[in-house]
C-alpha cells in the first residue's frame, strides 16, 4: 500500500516538473533566440559581403561544399525561392566549406545560382555557425536572429520552411 | 489520465484559453489616458537609448583607459588609382586585425566616412605599427602596399590614422600613417 501512495507522489512531483520545465520553455522561447554571429567573406566573384549589412532583409545561410551530396539540390532549390521572394525582401548567401575555392565556382557555376557564394576556405564562419554537417540551412530574420536551421530538405521539410520563410517575410 | 499528464494540459489550456481571449477582445478606442501612456512609453524608450550609450562608453572607458588606448583608423581621399579590399594591421609583429571592405564599406569611405578599424590597449613606449592594403590599382591590377610607423605610446590615449589619397603627379595610390595626440 505504502510502494502504491509512493509511485503516486513520485508521479505527481515529475508531473510537476515536467509542466514547469514545459511553462518555463515557452515563457524563454524568444529570449533564447541567438544573434546571427556576423563575418564578412569574399565571393567567388571577388566581392566582399558582410552579413549585417542584409539587416532588414531576411536571410537564407547555406553552408556547403562541393564534395557533399545533397547540397548541389538545396543550392538549386534556394535560386528558386530567390528569385521568388527576393521583390519581398529575402536574400541568400551561400558560404562554402571548400578547400579549393575553384571547386566552389565551378559547381555554382554549374548549379546556375545568382546569389553571392562566399568562400571560407579558413571554415572561421563555420566554426561559428557549428556547421558540424552540411548541408546546413539557417532562416534569419530582418533583426538579424537565427529563427530556423535545418539540414538537407525533404519535401515535407520544404514545406514546413516554406511557411517559416513566408511568416518571416510577413512580419 | 496520468496526473503528470493533467499537470501539463492544464496550463497549458489555460494559456490557450487567454491568449484566444486576447486576440478577440476588440481594439480600444484610443483616449487620453493612452496617449499619455504612449508618451510615456516613448520617453522610457529615449531613456533607454540614453542609458545604452551611457553604459557603452563607460564600457570603452573600462576596457580601454585613456593611459593605455591606442586606436587605429581608416580614411579614403578619392580613390581613382585604387580600389580598397581590406587592410591588415600589425603591431610589434602581432596581426591585431585584418578587415574586408564590402562596396557599401568603400562608397562610405569615399564620402568622408572614418572607420575605427581597431581599438585595444599598449604600454607606455615605443611600437612599431604595419598595415597592408590589399586592392585593385589602375587597370584592375591586384595590389598589395605596406606602411611602416613607429609609435612612441606616452601616457595619454594615442589615435592613429591610415590615410589612402591619390598621388596625381605620379599616378599612384599614396598610403600614409597619421599619428593624432
Amino acid at each position: 500500500m505504502n510502494n502504491i501512495q509512493d509511485s503516486t507522489q513520485d508521479d505527481r512531483r515529475a508531473g510537476r516538473l515536467v509542466a514547469a520545465i514545459a511553462v518555463l520553455i515557452m515563457i524563454a522561447a524568444p529570449v533564447m533566440a541567438t544573434t546571427a554571429p556576423d563575418f564578412a567573406l569574399r565571393s567567388v566573384s571577388g566581392s566582399n559581403h558582410r552579413l549585417s549589412e542584409h539587416r532588414g532583409e531576411v536571410v537564407a545561410l547555406l553552408f556547403w561544399a562541393s564534395w557533399c551530396g545533397d547540397c548541389r539540390r538545396e543550392l538549386e532549390r534556394f535560386e528558386r525561392l530567390r528569385a521568388t521572394y527576393a521583390p519581398a525582401g529575402f536574400a541568400v548567401l551561400a558560404v562554402s566549406l571548400d578547400d579549393e575555392p575553384a571547386s566552389a565556382a565551378a559547381l555554382a557555376a554549374a548549379a546556375g545560382i545568382n546569389y553571392p557564394v562566399l568562400l571560407d576556405s579558413a571554415k572561421k564562419v563555420g566554426r561559428a555557425y557549428q556547421a558540424d554537417e552540411l548541408p546546413l540551412i539557417l532562416l534569419i530574420d530582418r533583426n538579424g536572429v537565427i529563427r530556423a536551421r535545418h539540414d538537407a530538405l525533404d519535401e515535407r521539410e520544404e514545406r514546413g520552411l516554406l511557411v517559416q520563410l513566408r511568416d518571416l517575410i510577413d512580419e | 489520465m496520468r496526473p503528470w499528464i493533467k499537470a501539463i494540459a492544464i496550463p497549458l489550456a489555460t494559456l490557450l484559453v487567454l491568449a484566444t481571449a486576447r486576440a478577440e477582445e476588440p481594439a480600444p478606442p484610443p483616449t487620453p489616458e493612452r496617449s499619455t501612456l504612449d508618451a510615456e512609453v516613448q520617453e522610457l524608450r529615449r531613456e533607454v537609448v540614453d542609458l545604452n550609450r551611457d553604459l557603452f562608453m563607460l564600457e570603452e572607458d573600462l576596457l580601454f583607459p585613456a593611459s593605455t588606448q591606442i586606436a587605429v583608423f581608416v580614411s579614403m581621399d578619392v580613390g581613382t588609382f585604387f580600389d580598397l579590399d581590406s587592410v591588415q594591421i600589425r603591431i610589434d609583429d602581432k596581426e591585431v586585425a585584418n578587415y574586408l571592405y564590402t562596396t557599401r564599406e568603400r562608397e562610405a569611405l569615399l564620402r568622408g566616412g572614418v572607420h575605427r578599424i581597431w581599438v585595444g590597449n599598449m604600454k607606455a613606449g615605443e611600437h612599431e605599427l604595419v598595415a597592408f592594403f590589399t586592392g585593385k590599382g589602375t587597370h584592375e591590377r591586384d595590389y598589395r602596399r605596406g606602411a611602416t610607423q613607429t609609435i612612441e605610446k606616452g601616457v595619454g590615449a594615442k589615435y592613429v590614422e591610415l590615410r589612402i589619397s591619390d598621388r596625381l603627379r605620379k599616378l599612384q595610390p599614396e598610403f600614409v600613417v597619421r599619428v593624432w595626440e
